[in-house]
């Protein structure tokens, strides 16, 4: 699926929206893709060192949990 | 069925702020959790000598324990202190409280055994705990009692 940045804001297709409410497990990849960079930003941690650095990086736990409720709260959400 | 064009770009829209609140609200509930956690969790690096003393202990294998004999049952009692007190006591005395504290059991049943009235239990138990009191605490009143 190639994109451009004008078209990945644009939401996601109804055909794809209601297939991953049926559990269509191709949807439901689409949809986390679709949120994948919005995942990735609340999973976003800060960390400081002694010097007063500032680290960003991307707790895998987290984002695994995210997604793990983003798809239990898709399937059966009735969108049609 | 096929719906309206508008209608399916609102669901659209709809959908993609469904899901975002999912995530937006998921997230909030890790923060939670993690300030709670900071709360009650404490860093082993942090803790101070007295806490971690606290985190184990040894086995001791009757190092500190002496035996007592009553009625043919032996009595295992745990500390010097507690040991040296008790054998101070009268036999009679010490018998009471062993089999009461120790053996579990009532005074009518120890009265039984020795052949004593159950008051006469009950008032030698309670008399001995004070006197033990004393010797635990002060030491030096054990001889009045004698």
């Amino acid at each position: 699926m190639n994109t451009s940045k004008k078209q990945r804001r644009q939401p996601l297709p109804y055909d794809v929206i209601v297939q991953a409410t049926e559990g269509n497990s191709e949807a439901l990849n689409a949809v986390l893709k679709h949120f994948d960079g919005y995942i990735n930003t609340l999973a976003t941690k800060r960390l400081y060192d002694e010097y007063g650095n500032t680290y960003l990086y991307v707790d895998q736990y987290r984002r695994q949990r995210l997604i793990n409720k983003l798809i239990s709260k898709i399937v059966g959400h009735n969108a049609a | 069925m096929k719906k309206s064009s508008s209608y399916q770009t609102k669901k659209r829209y709809q959908f993609e702020s469904y899901c975002k609140s999912v995530l937006r609200n998921e997230t909030r509930d890790c923060y939670k959790e993690d300030e709670r956690s900071l709360k009650q969790e404490s860093l082993f690096s942090e803790l101070d000598c007295h806490e971690k003393n606290q985190l184990y202990i040894m086995d001791e294998y009757f190092a500190q324990d002496h035996f007592f004999n009553v009625l043919g049952n032996d009595v295992v009692v745990k500390g010097d202190e507690l040991a040296e007190a008790l054998s101070s006591l009268p036999e009679q005395r010490r018998d009471i409280l062993l089999l009461s504290y120790f053996l579990d059991m009532s005074d009518r049943e120890i009265g039984e055994k020795l052949n004593l009235v159950r008051r006469t239990v009950q008032y030698q138990r309670a008399s001995s705990l004070k006197q033990l009191k004393q010797i635990l605490e002060g030491g030096n009143t054990k001889d009045e009692y004698k």
